[in-house]
């Protein structure tokens, strides 16, 4: 990954956890503001609905109050005999529109009942109590019907006529038609369940819908064990809804039912949606024109070190002469300077080392010259004066002595030659023809030439050759001259005898060869040197030799290495292919 | 055990009279007219008239049907060659499937010469109004169906039908309490039969019954007798009961049913009460003692329960002249009646 894609990447990355952040606390905020006028709102919508339930009890009280104050009710408490009037509470209930309706005389007598006729004479023990009906306002009651049990909202009235008195229990049912008649405010409705058995019935579920039960069933079951009001938002997204589930009570404090007002959190859900959505929005503007700055002050920010990191690149490449543009007077600017610098000092360093190289290249050319040609001097110096000695003292001998005198001037003559034919076939190495060529036949025919040398040096020769191996591209001529040179310096390095071992093994579409001889072997340091020109360990030679094999591999694109430590002996590494 | 034989012999009687009388003065009848309005509760949708029974059937021995519009409308004229003379009145227009209160209702505006008075509508009707009444010669009883088989259920919902507080209230006394099948008047031991209520005694009968057996459908027909069949069912749930009301009587596992008295010879009456009840025909009695052993063999079982025993009431238009127009039995004897001016 580039510094340019870090660094863009970290800036993405602080640009959108900000920019999350900013809209999270915002959208959080907005939110929190919302929830609080909308639980207002609820609250406002809770107290209107307590108000018009509050309401229907107040006009249960005045029609009560309405019948117990009629003639009719007065008659009935005065008479002796309350049979005629078994059918009365019905007619009155329709008059007054109530839904339940009981005359009981002060006894605790069912005179009439409009909800279950049937009932006249039984008692209703309640009534009898002692109590401040008229006091108590409308309440909520437990009934009993002909089809089962229900929770009423009732008020009590008194008919008095002298000593004898008339209960006027009059009301309605807390059930689908009651809770529908209720004036409810828009996006508000109503739910009633009717505390009626010991355990949770669906069945006592007024005024829902088929989805509700399983929802509102917990909340009604934490109002049935803790017995007061719990609010909760039930649903989600915009089905979601504020339930306040009020607990009623009866007149003996006992838990009757439980009421569920929903308030609806459409429009707050909406609102927020359309909140959320702006945000996101914004946010994503934002983070895109971040990432844009981001990429602009990226590129300002990485330009000069792109630049410096390809003129290193260039120096890496070869190129010491490269240098960085820069204008910038910050850091930037100093590490471009300094490069410049750099660069230049490696420059300058670099010709001051290959003009040394040079000199002392020179000057081991020079040694190895003056060494080289120093041995067929001093013969051909030696013979010419034995050659002028005995022309002067010994006239008689000088034609055998110059016979002999001369065939080791030519000889040493050969040798100048043979010296100065080396320098030039180093001067001059033929680029490499390429064919086809079996390495394990080329190194039993060299080693079948050697075989004499090898003989009277005591070195054996040893071969592993791998017969799967395939004939490489190579140039014949120069292989064999490589291996050549690997052998002649092989025996050069074991003047006690010892074994050389060649091995050819197969790579990838090339070969690896290994010559290994058993000598004293090399220090590192003459392992370092051991393929500069003219560098020799040994009395005798060029010091071209392995300059030869490396130059030769190196034109086939392989790769030569040494391996040796003192003592142990020295192997000579070629890969090709 | 003696019987006293009073009450029967007094019945006996004043049939005979009633008899005797409109046979003598049938010669020498005068011819007054009118047309006699009457509005009954029942509806006929025959395609005839009813030949048998009580009141239609009854004006067969002195008046022919002239009209009959099945369950609406019967008109029926007087028969200028019956035996015992021709009747005073030119004709009687009967209007069926006339509810109770709407009767009342004509009978006070004048529509209406005699009209049928039920409990509530008797109680209203003003001072001085003019009112048949029969004796007690219909039955209401609770009887079983055979589905209910166990025995405690049926004795349980006998002991728990509280007769008194359904006479004082829903009959505004009318009629009287009674556990027998026949009227006391008409057997003179029907006191004998217990009549009140014990809701702990039918608990305790049921206390070992499943849920699932207690629970009857009680088959009412008659709207006006729905009240009585809601109070049988609270009794019935203070026994641990759970009685339903139906309005079909089929297939329900009770009816409440009402039986007219046939005869006013307590062994034929109790024959022909047994007959329309389903209940096995009882053997001969020749004495008060055999009578009452065999209607307490037959309440046995308590397939049937008696509740009470019910007058004919009828209200009568001022107009109407003569009378009464029913024989204690509460048939219709409607030729010795005649209506002042014409139609109303």
């Amino acid at each position: 990954m580039t510094f340019r894609t870090r660094l863009l990447l970290i800036f993405t990355v602080a640009v959108v956890a900000s920019v999350a952040l900013v809209e999270w606390l915002v959208t959080d905020s907005t939110r929190q503001a919302f929830e609080r006028m909308e639980t207002q709102r609820v609250n406002g919508l809770v107290a209107q609905f307590r108000k018009e339930f509050a309401q229907r009890g107040q006009e249960i009280v005045r029609a009560v109050n309405g019948i117990a104050a009629s003639e009719a009710a007065v008659n009935i408490a005065i008479s002796a005999d309350y049979s005629p009037y078994y059918n009365e509470a019905a007619s009155l209930a329709a008059a007054h529109g109530l839904g339940l309706l009981e005359l009981v005389a002060g006894d605790g007598t069912i005179v009439s009942s409009a909800e279950w006729p049937a009932r006249f004479g039984y008692k209703e023990e309640w009534l009898a109590e002692p109590a401040d009906w008229e006091a108590r306002g409308a309440f909520l009651k437990r009934e009993e019907l002909p089809d089962g049990v229900t929770v009423s909202l009732v008020a009590v009235g008194t008919a008095r006529a002298g000593d004898r008195k008339l209960y006027v229990a009059g009301g309605q049912q807390l059930d689908r038609e009651f809770l529908s008649s209720l004036l409810l405010p828009e996006g508000m409705r109503v739910l009633l369940y009717r505390n009626l058995e010991a355990r949770f019935s669906p069945a006592e579920l007024v005024g829902g819908r088929a989805d509700d039960l399983p929802r509102v069933r917990t909340l009604i079951e934490q109002v049935q064990q803790r017995k007061r009001e719990i609010g909760r938002t039930l649903g989600s997204g915009s089905s979601a809804e504020t339930f306040h589930a009020l607990p009623l009570t009866g007149y003996q404090n006992d838990l009757l039912g439980v009421l569920l007002i929903a308030s609806s959190r459409r429009e707050l859900v909406e609102l927020e949606s359309v909140l959320r959505r702006t945000g996101v929005g914004v946010a994503a503007a934002g983070i895109l024109l971040g990432i844009a700055l981001s990429w602009w002050a990226t590129a300002r920010v990485t330009r000069p070190v792109q630049r410096l990191a390809e003129s290193a690149a260039r120096v890496a490449a070869g190129d010491w002469g490269a240098t960085v543009e820069s204008s910038s007077t910050g850091e930037i600017g100093q590490l471009a300077r300094a490069f410049n610098r750099m660069t230049r000092e490696l420059v300058a360093q670099r010709e001051r080392l290959v003009q040394a190289e040079r000199v002392a290249a020179w000057r081991e050319l020079a040694r190895r010259l003056a060494h080289e040609l120093k041995n067929p001097l001093f013969p051909l110096q030696i013979t010419v004066e034995n050659m002028q000695r005995a022309r002067e003292r010994y006239p008689e001998q000088f034609d055998e002595v110059f016979r002999e005198g001369a065939a080791t001037l030519l000889t040493e003559l050969a040798n100048l030659k043979q010296i100065v034919g080396r320098f030039s076939d180093f001067a001059r190495m033929p680029a490499p023809e390429m064919q086809p060529v079996n390495f394990n036949g080329l190194v039993s025919e060299t080693l079948k030439l050697f075989e004499p040398q090898l003989a009277q040096a005591r070195v054996r020769a040893d071969t592993a050759l791998d017969p799967q191996l395939r004939p490489v591209q190579a140039d014949p001529e120069q292989m064999t001259r490589v291996l050549r040179n690997l052998i002649l310096n092989a025996i050069d390095a074991m003047p006690e005898g010892g074994t050389l071992t060649v091995r050819t093994s197969a790579l990838e579409g090339g070969v690896r060869l290994e010559v290994s001889d058993t000598g004293q072997g090399l220090t590192p340091e003459e392992s370092s040197r051991l393929f500069t020109p003219y560098y020799t360990t040994k009395t005798h030679g060029t010091g071209l030799g392995l300059a030869i094999v490396q130059s030769v591999v190196s034109d086939h694109q392989g790769r030569v290495s040494v391996e040796s430590a003192p003592g142990k002996g020295t192997t000579f590494l070629i890969e090709l292919g | 055990m003696r019987l006293t034989l009073s009450p029967w012999f007094a019945a006996c009687s004043l049939a005979l009279a009633a008899l005797a009388a409109a046979t003598a003065s049938a010669a020498t009848r005068p011819h007054y007219g009118g047309t006699l309005y009457v509005e009954v509760r029942q509806s006929f949708e025959t395609p005839d008239p009813p030949t048998t029974g009580y009141g239609m059937p009854d004006l067969a021995r002195a008046f022919v049907i002239t009209r009959w519009e099945a369950g609406r409308r019967a008109v029926y004229e007087a028969d200028e060659n019956t035996a015992g003379g021709r009747p005073f009145l030119d004709a009687v227009e009967i209007e069926m499937g006339r509810p109770l209160r709407d009767q009342s209702i004509d009978l006070e505006l004048g529509k209406a010469d005699v009209v049928e008075l039920g409990p509530s509508e008797l109680r209203r009707q003003p001072a001085g109004r003019r009112v048949w009444g029969s004796a007690p010669v219909r039955l209401v009883a609770l009887v079983f169906g055979p589905r209910v088989e166990d025995a405690r259920i049926r004795e349980a919902l006998a002991l728990a039908v509280d007769r008194a507080a359904i006479h004082n209230v829903l009959l505004q006394r009318q009629g009287e309490v009674s556990a027998a099948l026949l009227p006391q008047w008409l057997s003179g031991y029907a006191f004998l039969f217990p009549v009140v209520a014990d809701a702990a005694k039918a608990r305790t009968l049921v206390a070992g019954i499943p849920a699932a057996a207690r629970a009857i459908s009680l088959g009412v027909e008659d709207a006006a007798a729905r009240p009585i069949a809601e109070r049988i069912a609270l009794n019935a749930r203070d026994a641990g009961l759970a009685v339903s009301v139906v309005p079909q009587a089929a297939g329900a596992d009770a009816r409440l049913v009402e039986v007219r008295i046939g005869s006013l010879d307590p062994a034929v009456a109790l024959a022909g009460m047994a007959a329309s009840l389903g209940l096995p025909e009882p053997p001969r009695a020749n004495s008060p003692e055999a009578l009452y052993a065999a209607e307490l063999a037959l309440l046995g079982g308590f397939r049937v329960i008696p509740l009470f025993h019910l007058p004919d009431v009828y209200g009568v238009n001022p107009r109407v002249k003569g009378g009464p127009g029913i024989t204690p039995l509460g048939e219709w004897r409607f030729e010795n009646l005649w209506v002042e001016g014409g139609r109303p």
